[in-house]
C-alpha cells in the first residue's frame, strides 16, 4: 500500500515537472529568436523559430515572426506560408493580413479563387461558426423541450425555435463551405522557386502554369514524388511534391 | 358432263383455227439488228438475225468484216401472237468484237429459207477508240447491254487548294471531294488523308454530301473541308489525297482468262460461253479501291522581317475589343479586363494582348476561350480574361496592344485598344505603424516619418508572450469540443427528467382528488338514506365534512378537525358550533361505548346534518 502510494506520488511529481518544463521552455527560445531578428541575424532567428515549430510550440505570433524573418532573407514562399499559418491559427490577426498582402504583391504569387460562401460568410471564422452552431443547437433543443412540456405554446417561442434551427443550419453550412473551400486542410503554398505545374508526372511534360513562390494551391493527391494540385485560374496540374508545403501542420 | 363436252369442242375449234392460221402463214421474212450501233474498241455488241415463218432457215455461218471479229453464239425461238395470229421466229445471235476503231458496215447476209434466199439489210457500227481495251476481256459479255460500268468512273478524288502561294502560318482553306458513281454501291473505308510535309492540317469536320453529274455520270460527292498552315517557307506539294473505298461492282466475266481451254482454236465451243468462265457473274463483288487525287503545289513565303514586339505569329485579319469590370476597386483589388480578338486566321497562334504600360499594375496569367464561327476554325472569336490589380492610384487601365500579319496587305498590323477608365479607391500612404519593420523588441513610434521606400516594408515583430495552441485542427474536429457538448446534453436530460417527474406527480395528486370527490358523492347519497344507525351515520357525516374540507385545503382528510373546516369555509359562529357538535357527536358515537341503538337517525337530525354539510362550500 505504501509502495503504491509512493509510485503514484512520484508519477504525479514527474508529470508536473514535465508540464512546467514544456510550458516554460518556449518563452526564452521565442525571446531569443526575436532578439536575433532585432539584431539583424535573420538566419539565426529563422532557426530559433523553426525549432519551436518542430517542437509543436505553435502560436500565431510565432508563425508571423517567422514569416517576417523569411521575408527578410528574401524567401517569399516560406514567408507567405508562415503568414498563412498565423492566419489559420488567428484569422483576424491584422499584422499577418497586412504583411501577407504585401509579400504577395511583391512576389506576384497567385491565389486560389474564393467560393461564394467563403466570400460572403467570412465575417466569422470556422471556429466561431462552430461555437455559434453549438450554442444555437442547444438553445433550440431546450426551447423544444420547453415547448413539449408547456401547456400553452406561444407563437413567439415557435418562431424562436425556427430561428435557432436556421442559425444552426447556416452555421453548419458555413463550416462545411470553409472546410471544402480555399483554406481547407489541403491548402498549400508553393515554397520552391521556378515551379511549373505540368500535365503529367514528368519533367518534360507540358506546362500548365508557372507558379511563383508563395502561390496558393490545393493538393488533391500525391503520387510518388509528384502532387496533383488545384491551381489558380481553375487549372489543375502536377507539381513536385517537395515544392509546396501544407498550411495546416 | 355437258360442260366437259363443251370444253373439248372449244379446244378442237381453237386448234383448228390455229392450224388454219399457221397454214395460211405469210412468206418468211428476215431482219437483222445490232444491240447498239455505237461502241468502242474492245467492247462487244450483238448482232441478231431474226427469221420469221421458216423453222428450217439456214443463217450465215461466217460473217467477215475487216476490223470486227464476228462469231455465231447460238439461236433462240420466239412465238408471237396477235389477234389469234401466231408466228414463229428464230433469232440467230452473233457477237461482234471490234478490234479497232472506225466505222464498219456489216454487209447484207444471205439466209436460205424454204422460200429461197433472203438477205439482211446492211448495218453500220461506229467503233470509238479505247485505250484500256487491251486490258479487257476479248470474249467476255457485258454486264448489261449498253450499260457497262467503266471502273475508272466508279470513284474519284479531288483536292482543291484555292491559293498557290501563302505566308508562313497563314491558314489556307482546302477542300477534298470524293465522288462515288451512283450506279454502284460504295462506301468510304479509310481516309481521306492529306499527305505532305511542311504544313499542319486543321481538324476535318463531318463531310457534306451532294449529287453531281459529271460527263454524263451521276456521282455522290462527299466534300471534306479543312485548312492547312505552312510551318516554314518554301515550295510544298500538298497532297495527294488518299482514301480507300469499298465498292460493289457486277462481276466482269472472263477476268481470269481469255477463253475456254476447250476452245483452243476459237471454235464454237459451248464451254466457251462466259457462264462457264464465271458462274457467279451477275452477283456483285466487293472490291476495295484506292482513291488518289492529283497533288497541289503551294508556294510558302516567309514573313517579312521587323515584326512588332507584340507579334506572336498570328496571320490573318483580326479585330480587338476590350472591356473592364468592375469600374471601381480598391488598391490591390482585381480588375478583370476582357479582350476579344475576332476575325479570320490562325487562332492557335493568337495570344493574349499585353498592356502598353504595366507600371503600377500586377498582371496574372490570362484565361483564353475560343469560339469558332465555322466547322474548320478558320474564323471565330478568341476571348481572353486578364486579371490586373493596381498597386497605386490609377484612372484607367492602359491600352492593350497586339499585332498580327495581314497577308492581303502583306504587312504587320498593330491593334491598340482605348484606355479603359477605372476608379481606384482607398489609395493612401500606408499607416506609419505599418511602414517600418521594427528592429527592436518594442513597436516603432507611430509618429516616425515614413520614407517613401519603406512603404513597401513589412510590419514589426510581435514580442508579447505568445498564446500557444495545440494545433491547427478546427474547433469542431477537436475531442474537447464534442466533450463539452456533454454539459448541455446532461442539462437537457436533467430538464427532461425534472419536467417528467413534475408531470407524474401532478397526475398522482389529480387521481387522489378525483378519488376524494367520488367518495364525497357516494357519502352524500348514503346520508340521504334513512336506514343507517347513528354511529354509522355520524361517522359518514364526519368523513364527508373532512373530505369537503380536504378538497378545499388540499390536505389529508383524516387530519381535518372542526376548526380546520370552519376556517376553510369561513363559517359564522352558529355554523361553526354546529360543526363542532357534529364532530363531537361523531366522536361520542365512535368512542363513548354508549349504546346508540340500531334505530335510524330521526328525520329532523338527518335534515339538520345534511343542510349543514351541503352548505359547506
Amino acid at each position: 500500500m505504501h509502495t503504491r502510494f509512493s509510485i503514484l506520488l512520484l508519477t504525479a511529481i514527474l508529470c508536473l515537472t514535465n508540464a512546467s518544463r514544456v510550458t516554460a521552455q518556449p518563452e526564452p527560445a521565442f525571446i531569443k529568436a526575436n532578439a536575433d531578428f532585432a539584431a539583424g541575424h535573420f538566419p539565426e532567428a529563422i532557426k530559433g523559430y523553426e525549432s519551436l515549430v518542430k517542437e509543436h510550440h505553435w502560436s500565431a505570433s510565432l508563425f508571423y515572426n517567422l514569416g517576417n524573418a523569411y521575408f527578410r532573407v528574401g524567401d517569399f514562399g516560406h514567408a507567405i506560408l508562415n503568414y498563412e499559418r498565423a492566419l489559420a491559427l488567428q484569422p483576424a490577426q491584422p499584422e499577418a493580413q497586412a504583411n501577407l498582402r504585401l509579400v504577395r504583391d511583391q512576389s506576384r504569387a497567385l491565389e486560389l479563387a474564393q467560393s461564394w460562401p467563403e466570400e460572403h460568410l467570412a465575417f466569422l471564422t470556422a471556429n466561431q461558426y462552430a461555437i455559434l452552431a453549438a450554442v444555437a443547437f442547444w438553445c433550440a433543443a431546450f426551447t423544444l423541450a420547453g415547448l413539449v412540456f408547456a401547456q400553452r405554446r406561444p407563437v413567439v417561442w415557435i418562431f424562436i425555435l425556427v430561428l435557432l434551427c436556421a442559425i444552426t443550419a447556416g452555421s453548419v453550412f458555413a463550416i462545411s463551405a470553409f472546410e471544402s473551400g480555399r483554406a481547407d486542410r489541403d491548402q498549400a503554398i508553393v515554397t520552391a522557386q521556378k515551379v511549373q505545374a505540368r500535365l503529367a508526372t514528368a519533367e518534360n511534360a507540358g506546362t500548365v502554369l508557372v507558379l511563383p513562390p508563395g502561390s496558393e494551391i490545393k493538393i488533391l493527391s500525391t503520387r510518388g514524388q509528384w502532387s496533383y494540385a488545384a491551381l489558380p485560374n481553375d487549372l489543375r496540374g502536377w507539381i513536385p511534391a517537395d515544392s509546396a508545403e501544407r498550411v495546416r501542420l | 358432263m355437258e360442260r366437259a363436252m363443251f370444253r373439248r369442242l372449244f379446244l378442237v375449234a381453237f386448234l383448228a383455227l390455229a392450224g388454219t392460221q399457221m397454214a395460211r402463214a405469210e412468206a418468211p421474212t428476215v431482219t437483222a439488228v445490232l444491240t447498239t450501233s455505237e461502241t468502242e474498241e474492245g467492247r462487244p455488241v450483238q448482232l441478231q438475225i431474226k427469221v420469221t415463218g421458216d423453222a428450217d432457215a439456214v443463217p450465215p455461218n461466217d460473217i467477215a468484216v475487216d476490223g470486227l471479229e464476228i462469231r455465231y453464239t447460238g439461236q433462240s425461238q420466239l412465238v408471237e401472237g396477235r389477234n389469234f395470229h401466231f408466228s414463229y421466229s428464230f433469232i440467230y445471235s452473233y457477237t461482234i468484237l471490234p478490234l479497232k476503231a472506225g466505222t464498219f458496215t456489216i454487209p447484207p447476209q444471205t439466209v436460205r429459207t424454204n422460200g429461197g434466199e433472203m438477205h439482211t439489210p446492211a448495218l453500220t457500227l461506229n467503233v470509238a477508240p479505247n485505250d484500256g481495251a487491251a486490258t479487257r476481256s476479248r470474249r467476255g459479255r457485258n454486264s448489261s447491254a449498253g450499260g457497262a460500268i467503266d471502273e475508272r468512273k466508279l470513284v474519284f478524288a479531288e483536292l482543291i487548294v484555292p491559293k498557290t502561294s501563302a505566308y508562313v502560318g497563314e491558314i489556307v482553306p482546302v477542300e477534298i471531294r470524293l465522288g462515288f458513281n451512283t450506279r454502284v454501291r460504295a462506301r468510304l473505308a479509310e481516309g481521306p488523308n492529306l499527305t505532305g510535309q511542311g504544313f499542319t492540317t486543321q481538324r476535318m469536320p463531318e463531310p457534306k454530301q451532294s449529287m453531281e453529274t459529271i460527263e454524263g455520270v451521276t456521282y455522290q460527292i462527299v466534300t471534306f473541308k479543312t485548312a492547312i498552315a505552312a510551318a516554314r517557307s518554301g515550295k510544298f506539294e500538298v497532297g495527294p489525297v488518299e482514301a480507300k473505298a469499298l465498292v460493289q461492282v457486277p462481276r466482269s466475266a472472263g477476268s481470269g482468262g481469255s477463253r475456254s481451254p476447250f476452245d483452243l482454236f476459237g471454235m464454237n465451243d459451248p464451254f466457251s460461253d462466259p457462264f462457264f468462265n464465271d458462274p457467279f457473274a451477275g452477283i456483285p463483288e466487293q472490291r476495295q479501291i484506292e482513291i488518289k487525287s492529283q497533288p497541289a503545289t503551294l508556294d510558302v513565303k516567309p514573313l517579312p522581317p521587323n515584326a512588332p514586339a507584340s507579334f506572336a505569329g498570328a496571320v490573318g485579319i483580326f479585330n480587338l475589343t476590350t472591356e473592364v469590370k468592375p469600374k471601381t476597386a480598391q488598391v490591390g483589388d482585381p480588375f478583370t479586363v476582357t479582350a476579344t480578338l475576332s476575325g479570320r486566321g490562325n487562332f492557335d497562334r493568337v495570344t493574349a494582348p499585353g498592356l502598353a504600360d504595366d507600371r503600377g499594375w500586377h498582371t496574372y496569367p490570362p484565361s483564353a476561350n475560343f469560339k469558332a464561327d465555322d466547322d474548320v476554325g478558320l474564323s471565330g472569336t478568341k476571348t481572353f480574361e486578364m486579371v490586373l490589380t493596381p498597386n497605386e492610384n490609377k484612372t484607367a487601365v492602359p491600352p492593350l496592344v497586339w499585332s498580327y500579319f495581314d497577308p492581303l496587305t502583306e504587312s504587320y498590323v498593330t491593334l491598340k485598344s482605348d484606355k479603359l477608365p477605372v476608379v481606384v479607391e482607398g489609395w493612401a500612404a500606408p499607416a506609419p505603424g505599418a511602414a517600418v519593420a521594427s528592429t527592436s523588441a518594442t513597436p516603432p513610434p507611430a509618429a516616425r516619418p515614413t520614407p517613401a521606400t519603406q512603404a513597401e516594408d513589412i510590419l514589426y515583430q510581435l514580442t508579447d508572450p505568445p498564446h500557444w495552441v495545440q494545433g491547427f485542427t478546427p474547433l469542431f474536429l477537436r475531442p474537447e469540443f464534442w466533450a463539452a457538448q456533454a454539459v448541455p446534453l446532461l442539462a437537457l436530460i436533467g430538464f427532461f427528467g425534472w419536467k417528467s417527474r413534475e408531470r407524474r406527480l401532478a397526475n398522482r395528486e389529480g387521481q387522489k382528488l378525483a378519488a376524494w370527490e367520488q367518495e364525497t358523492a357516494e357519502l352524500q347519497k348514503r346520508l340521504r338514506r334513512a336506514d343507517e344507525p347513528p354511529d354509522q351515520y355520524f361517522a359518514g357525516a364526519l368523513r364527508l365534512v373532512q373530505l369537503k374540507t380536504a378538497l378545499v385545503r388540499r390536505m389529508e382528510p383524516n387530519s381535518v378537525d372542526a376548526e380546520a373546516t370552519a376556517s376553510a369555509f369561513q363559517l359564522d359562529d352558529e355554523r361553526r358550533e354546529r360543526v363542532r357538535e357534529l364532530f363531537r357527536r361523531s366522536d361520542e358515537a365512535r368512542y363513548s361505548g354508549r349504546q346508540n341503538g340500531h334505530s335510524p337517525v330521526n328525520e329532523q337530525t338527518r335534515g339538520e346534518v345534511l343542510e349543514l354539510i351541503e352548505n359547506l362550500s
